[in-house]
């Protein structure tokens, strides 16, 4: 009568039937990918916590309260309770890479397949995995290192480790991964997996966090080659600023490290977190948008989420990245153009480099919810302007002539702006311009030390929200502690 | 001597074949036959007594008459009544476990729609609450309290129909008026018998059949009204102004209204959602009967009930079918069936219970300033909120008004309504089972049976276009049509001997199994774009590209369960009683390491009053003292492969141009091949008795302790892992006492009746895992709060957690005042008017570490009581129930939207000219947290009284209804949910569902009058 318990498992598969054959170990692989592009049903993402956290951008939405998450980053209202919200979304995006890079590096071994393919999936789940626990480690500070899956015996018994250990190992994957990866990926097929010039663009970024901006100058320096060139890795600065936002041209030569998206897996309302899609599209595309004219821009009625601020508007109001940065509804509204919904927070400017259009929308399925417009982790701007800041702050010469002085100008010069001096506010000025709504500034005012006073208007407390606190579900029954910073002990 | 004839009937009419008819202080006996007819010699000024199982016996003085027909009404608490047990009957008076029973005598003509109604506030032992007024609406029902920790399927009873197991969730297919008798086995020494689902307690249904005799031909229909039995006070629009104005101007800014008198009364939104008029409808016709060999019951039953609630889309009918027979080919074989059809069309509001919106929420939450229906939008205050072509509009082509204060979910009731039309889900069951019976030999009896359960079921629903406001609009119509089948089987052959020996009464019962259930298979297709715009147009003949259909589907995955089974029952003159019972069950939802479990029972009673030493008194008549203990088991809430490791697909990312995804596969959760049932030890220790001739007393003590509770407990993100691990975690005790009291009295024409039960309850979690002090109820999330209730060790299950609430604080130096142990103020950025909370752990701040268990949403008591009243032709049924001591969380307002509407309460609020203590000031944002955190402003007494249901029948006397050919009539008025007693101010204190005292807006149950009628052929 035990054959009569033994049911046909349908859909299931074993985990200790999986992770044998070069396909299962490449869709496993794939699983870690899958968190690079996490966003959640809430609609949470990194790039739209960290936009309404910082001082270009209103949360916007319908009116104070849509999308509750976003709003409360925005005031600094949130706390460790809540069950959703930004602060668990980032820590359970961050965890869950990192666990599946686990599960792939603990079962790799066992996969009989072409030793050099091998050896680079190992590697491309090494460089996600310090990606991932940079993450963590900038959101939380005071996070669990964990290397392998954790056995369920175990599983409340994790405690917390420094953040310097939590460094020293992310250092350790990039460099372990370098060598097996690819310099160059095929655009048309492998677009989006890691190589080395991600390892290399990351690695300086991680330095310039530890502010070790010598390390930091040399790693970005393989990346960026000859300001203006081409690098070893074939990057090179895009001609036309605004070419950068299009999916046509996904994995251009300034592109590094992508988020990848399309428009075909038919993400519906029942699915929101699992969609392909980038929710950003809809979520900062004007609301009840209706063109008056012809040749009215093809916007996708939005949702008029992460409005730019008047002050943000101000800055950029004369630079050549105007407009491929900013959707100037006010104007267009002014003109007779188009009209459109005033809604919460609304001040006209919304984020044009990601505003769905009928250009970009999918061909079927839920629209909204399927734009297959990618977004970028590392471009070469940032990089460009990343390396020249690390060279100003390891006090080499930054005066005309001097490859910081290029590096910076050339970010310029590619948008036709006159060369200026190479100085930290320039620079600061010039990364809040170039990279605006893509996610960087609020991680940047954090790193310079600048959060405190910018932010401080929204809510945000010195020495308290440089880092968000650990999710109470996290604390709940185990031996992780909250950080001091929110009242905790860590 | 004279011979007197007569004819023996019970209170409806029924003959009863079979009573025995003695003519007392003689030897002589009569036996009614299958008319019910006897005659039986008698010497002059003799009297009769007429004698039946399960009913009153009735003694007649014959006096001059020769003719003697004699109305027999059946007992309630009989200790001769003859009660179902797991595979078999036992004669009540030798029974040693605890089972309550409900007779179709006590539901006869009640206004019933589910079976679970059936044991509402009728037995001892069981707390029911309806999940919804919604028509059609399941009920949640837990025997003895909560066992497992997690709010899925592990807390629900195992019903078994006619021998048939039927899941929880389509027991609803079973119609009320075909019920026999329903037996609860609430302790483990009656329940071990059904061994790996009996941890929950048993529930035994078993339908009607065919007597030998005549053609019983019966109907009983009643047609109602209903109408809500309360309503909320809201504030009017000039209120609502006033009081944003003020929570507005208390944060600092501008008043965003004018002049709130200029809004005058405003919109009731409450009035446009709710009907006083809906109406209900019970119709039942059945025909019985028997020859030698065969008998038959079949039944119709039509039943069709609108809501009060968004009446054009709330409504349930149901069409019952039903054929009960056996045949006797041979003398010592019985062949038979059981077979139940129902047909069943449900429309839905949507949300019941939710805070995100549905009609219920939007009434509650919308402001009333907006206007139902605009007639021409440039004229409203806010044409550009209007600026959609897809807003709704009213059969007159006025535009549904749109708030321009109140958005996100909530949307104008009567535009929701509108655009769900139509939309419907339905479903067809087949519970029946066909089964051989042979007794070859005297005492033994072989029994195989085969039952299956084959449910069809769907939806159907058209989205049209709309615009309810910016945060909820469609631009694409759309038709979806979902289809399920699901089967399920069991195969039983038991084997049973009894055998009496002098006084020596022995039965065993040998028994196998072979269970399976969940083999469902779903399919689900949408067609957008579709051409329709409303439902009765809408269907899949209309193609839209292939670009605009989507398909989907799943399919369920198998659970077996293979069984042993065996019994033994012996008694000595029906005085001492032993009985003990083993099973043994294998479930494919465990691995190798604990594929079976063993599940034994034992009780066994001692009848004092049966000892040749126990006085005749008219005390004390019948005394019988009861005890067990047994073993269950529970498999259910983890679902299939649990115990493994299985990877999932659907982790997916995108790489290259091609604009397609690339499948990512990755563990779903770690393995636990140690994964074991669920057992519940119960203890349980009793008496019965009967007094004073009139009384029958039902008392049992018990103590149900459920190891290695089966669950997926929420785990800390930084596993990883993309689903939780199904563990044996905890340990939770219940402990109760259950009482039933009976009072049956027939005084020359008056008869009286009064059934009543108590059940009092306390839980107990005693462990969940090492070092994990809690587990929070993962359905018990409110808005912004997170989840409010949660099982700590040493507390109650899913206990109301949240900020101890201290007062409100009157003055600035009382905030400065209120201090650390640092002495800094610990809520330093509080004004007059906002919540003192209190500091619990001693630190300086107030923050998440200083909650609390502040309430507890299980009742300490429950009960109810029916009385029957007749006299002459006249008789009164009144019933009703009632918790007691439970707390119920009212969370009718979004909290999260500032403009919401409020209950007229927050008039009471603090403000510097009424310093309230309990309502604190408002305030926009609420930066205190008054309403934002948990505390208990938000808890409210749940305790509560309701008349069930009064009726009043008057049966036609014989005399005149002969005339007719009616053999019975009956007419009579009844309400249903005539009165609820309660302090409680939301819509209802009954919350079912997996929530547990959480009321996000429940659909309150209705109250009605109603008309019917009983026929009897």
């Amino acid at each position: 009568c035990k054959k009569y318990l033994e049911v046909n498992p349908e859909e299931r598969i074993l985990e200790t039937d999986y992770y044998k054959t070069p396909d299962q170990a490449f869709a496993s692989l794939v699983s870690v990918y899958d968190m690079v592009g996490n966003q959640s049903s809430g609609y949470l993402t990194k790039t739209d916590i960290m936009n309404v956290g910082c001082d270009d951008h209103f949360a916007g939405g319908a009116n104070s309260s849509d999308i509750g998450d976003l709003q409360a980053v925005a005031k600094y209202t949130f706390n460790q309770i809540s069950n959703a919200g930004a602060v668990t979304y980032l820590w359970n995006k961050g965890f869950t890479g990192a666990y599946r890079a686990n599960v792939f590096l603990k079962h790799i071994g066992d996969v009989q397949m072409d030793a050099a393919t091998k050896a680079r999936y190992i590697a491309e789940a090494k460089l996600l995995r310090a990606y991932f626990y940079f993450d963590l480690v900038r959101f939380y500070k005071n996070i669990p290192l964990l290397l392998d899956p954790v056995d369920p015996s175990q599983m409340f018994n994790v405690e917390q480790v420094s953040p310097d250990a939590v460094y020293a190992q992310i250092i350790t994957d990039l460099k372990a991964s370098i060598n097996d990866l690819p310099v160059t990926v095929p655009a048309a097929t492998q677009g989006g997996r890691v190589t080395q010039g991600v390892a290399h663009a990351l690695l300086g970024r991680v330095y310039m966090w530890q502010k070790n901006y010598a390390a930091a100058a040399t790693e970005l320096a393989l990346v960026n080659g000859t300001p203006g060139g081409t690098s070893q890795f074939g990057y090179k600065l895009v001609a036309n600023f605004a070419d950068l936002w299009s999916p046509k041209n996904k994995f251009n030569s300034e592109s590094i490290f992508e988020i990848v998206f399309n428009s075909t897996s038919n993400g519906t309302w029942s699915s929101v977190g699992g969609t392909e899609g980038n929710l950003e599209c809809i979520l900062v595309g004007p609301r009840s948008y209706s063109p008056k004219v012809a040749g009215a821009p093809d916007y996708v009625s939005g949702w008029s989420g992460q409005p730019f601020t008047d002050d943000f508007w101000n800055l950029i109001h004369k630079d050549p990245r105007n407009k491929p940065t900013v959707a100037n509804l006010d104007s267009l509204e002014t003109n007779g153009i188009v009209s459109y919904l005033h809604a919460y927070q609304n001040t006209g400017h919304f984020i044009e480099k990601f505003a769905g259009r009928t250009s970009t929308k999918a061909a079927n399925g839920q629209l909204e919810l399927n734009f297959p417009l990618d977004m970028y982790e590392i471009r070469l701007a940032d990089t460009y302007l990343l390396e020249a800041e690390a060279l100003l702050q390891s006090n080499q010469g930054v005066g005309p002539g001097t490859r910081a002085y290029q590096l910076f100008n050339a970010v310029r010069a590619r948008v036709g702006l006159a060369p200026i001096a190479v100085t930290l506010t320039n620079i600061k000025t010039e990364r809040r311009l170039e990279l605006a709504g893509e996610g960087q500034r609020w991680l940047d005012l954090v790193r310079w030390g600048d959060a405190g006073t910018v932010l401080a208007s929204k809510g945000f407390v010195a020495g308290k929200n440089e880092i968000f606190p650990i999710p109470q579900n996290e604390l709940n029954n185990t031996k992780l502690q909250q950080s001091k910073e929110w009242g905790g002990t860590k | 001597q004279t011979i007197i004839r007569g004819k023996v009937t019970d209170n409806n009419g029924q003959i009863l074949p079979g009573v025995t008819v003695k003519a007392n202080g003689t030897p002589a006996t009569a036996v009614t036959d299958v008319k019910g007819m006897y005659s039986i010699k008698v010497p002059p000024n003799a009297s009769l007594t007429f004698s039946f199982i399960g009913y009153a016996t009735q003694n007649v003085p014959v006096g001059s008459q020769d003719i003697i027909n004699v109305t027999l009404s059946i007992t309630q608490n009989d200790l001769n009544e003859v009660v179902v047990v797991g595979y078999g009957t036992q004669k009540k008076s030798v029974v040693t476990g605890s089972i309550s029973s409900v007779s179709a005598a006590q539901l006869e003509n009640m206004p019933i729609n589910r079976v679970e109604q059936a044991l509402e506030g009728r037995v001892s032992g069981v707390t029911i609450a309806q999940s919804s007024g919604s028509p059609g609406a399941s009920s949640t029902i837990r025997i003895r309290g909560y066992t497992s920790f997690s709010n899925n399927a592990n807390n629900d009873p195992l019903w078994v129909v006619d021998g048939v197991i039927v899941d929880n969730g389509g027991i609803g297919y079973l119609n009320e008026a075909d019920i026999s008798s329903i037996e609860v086995l609430k302790d483990a020494a009656s329940a071990a018998i059904y061994g790996t689902r009996a941890a929950n307690g048993v529930i035994l249904v078993t339908t009607k059949k065919g007597r030998t005799g005549r053609l019983d031909i019966n109907y009983n229909g009643f047609f109602g009204l209903q109408s809500p039995a309360h309503k909320l006070n809201m504030l009017n629009a000039t209120q609502y102004a006033t009081i944003r104005n003020e929570s507005a101007t208390n944060a600092g800014l501008a008043a965003p209204f004018g002049n709130p008198a200029s809004y005058g009364v405003g919109t009731d939104w409450q009035s446009q959602i709710f009907s006083n008029n809906a109406t209900r409808q019970t119709h039942q016709l059945s025909f019985s009967g028997g020859g030698d060999k065969s008998t038959f019951f079949t039944s119709f039953g039509y039943l069709d009930q609108n809501g009060i609630v968004a009446k054009p889309i709330s409504n349930y009918k149901r069409i019952n079918f039903r054929l009960n027979s056996t045949y006797m080919p041979a003398k010592f074989v019985t062949i038979g069936e059981n077979l139940g059809y129902d047909y069943a069309k449900t429309q839905s509001i949507g949300n019941t219970n939710s805070e995100f919106g549905g009609p219920l929420s939007d009434a509650v939450n919308l402001d009333p300033i907006t206007p139902t229906t605009v007639s021409d939008i440039s004229k409203t205050p806010f044409p550009s909120d209007y600026n959609s072509q897809y807003i709704v509009r009213d059969p007159n082509g006025n535009a549904y008004g749109i708030s321009h204060y109140v958005g996100q979910e909530m949307s104008n009731p009567l535009a929701y309504i509108q655009t769900h039309l139509g939309n419907y889900n339905w479903e067809h069951n087949i519970v029946a089972n066909a089964y051989v019976e042979a007794d070859p030999i005297k005492g033994l009896k072989i029994r195989s049976s085969l039952g299956t359960k084959v449910a069809f079921y769907g939806n159907e629903t058209f989205t049209p276009t709309y615009y309810y406001n910016p945060s909820a609009s469609n631009t694409r119509p759309s038709f979806n049509r979902q289809m399920n089948t699901g089967l399920a089987y069991n195969f039983e052959n038991t084997l049973s001997y009894g055998k009496n020996i002098g006084k020596h009464n022995f039965n065993i019962l040998l028994g196998q199994g072979n269970y399976m259930d969940n083999d469902t298979r779903n399919t689900n297709v949408t067609f957008y774009n579709v051409i329709a715009t409303n439902f009765n147009q809408a269907n899949l003949n209309y193609k839209p590209v292939t670009a605009d259909r989507t398909a989907d589907g799943s399919d369920g995955t198998e659970h077996t369960i293979t069984s042993l089974f065996a019994r033994a029952t012996y008694n000595y003159d029906e005085k001492y009683l032993l009985t003990g019972s083993i099973r043994r069950d294998g479930s494919s939802r465990f691995g190798d390491n604990n594929k079976f479990g063993v599940f034994p029972g034992f009780s066994a009673g001692w009848v004092a009053s049966r000892e040749s030493f126990w006085p005749k008194n008219n005390v004390v008549n019948v005394l019988k003292f009861k005890g067990g203990y047994g073993v269950t088991g529970n498999d259910a809430g983890i679902g299939d492969f649990a115990f493994n490791a299985t990877v999932g697909g659907g982790r997916n990312y995108t790489f290259g141009t091609g604009d397609a995804s690339t499948i990512g596969w990755s563990p779903n959760a770690p393995s636990n091949p140690n994964l074991k049932w669920e057992q519940t030890q119960q203890t349980d220790f009793g008496f019965e008795a009967t007094l004073f001739n009139d009384f029958n007393l039902n008392v049992d003590l018990y103590r149900k302790k459920t190891v290695g509770v089966l669950q997926t407990p929420p785990l800390p993100g930084y596993l990883g892992y993309f689903s939780n691990i199904a563990q044996n975690y905890g340990t939770s005790q219940n402990e109760g006492v259950d009482i039933e009291l009976g009072y049956n009295k027939r005084l020359g024409d008056f008869r009286l009746g009064v059934i009543g039960n108590i059940s009092f309850l306390k839980n107990k979690i005693l462990y969940i895992a090492p070092g994990v002090q809690f587990v929070e109820n993962q359905a018990g999330n409110f808005q912004t709060m997170g989840n409010v209730s949660r099982s700590i060790v040493g507390g109650s299950f899913n206990a109301f957690y949240g900020y101890q609430m201290l007062g409100i604080f009157q003055s600035q130096a009382e905030i400065n005042s209120y201090v650390g142990p640092n002495g800094t103020p610990l809520q330093p950025n509080a004004k007059p008017g906002d919540v003192k909370f209190a500091n619990l752990n001693g630190d300086n701040v107030i923050d998440p570490n200083d909650r609390t268990v502040i309430g507890n949403p299980i009742p300490n008591f429950t009960y109810g009581a029916t009385l029957n009243l007749g006299y002459k032709a006249f008789d009164l049924v009144v019933f009703g129930n009632g918790v007691h001591g439970n707390q119920v969380f009212q969370g009718l307002r979004r909290l999260d939207i500032g403009n919401a509407n409020y209950q007229t309460s927050i008039l009471n609020r603090w403000t510097p000219s009424n310093p309230s203590n309990t309502m604190p000031r408002v305030v926009d944002t609420d930066p205190n947290r008054n309403y934002t955190n948990f505390s208990k402003l938000y808890l409210e007494s749940g305790s509560y009284f309701r008349f069930k249901t009064v009726q009043i029948g008057y049966t036609i006397p014989q005399s005149i209804s002969k005339k007719a050919g009616i053999n019975k009539l009956r007419v009579y008025v009844m309400s249903e949910n005539l009165a609820t007693i309660t302090k409680y101010d939301g819509y209802d204190p009954e919350i079912g569902g997996n929530v547990l005292g959480i009321d996000k807006g429940v659909y309150p149950q209705a109250r009605s009058f109603m008309l019917g009628v009983n026929v009897g052929f």
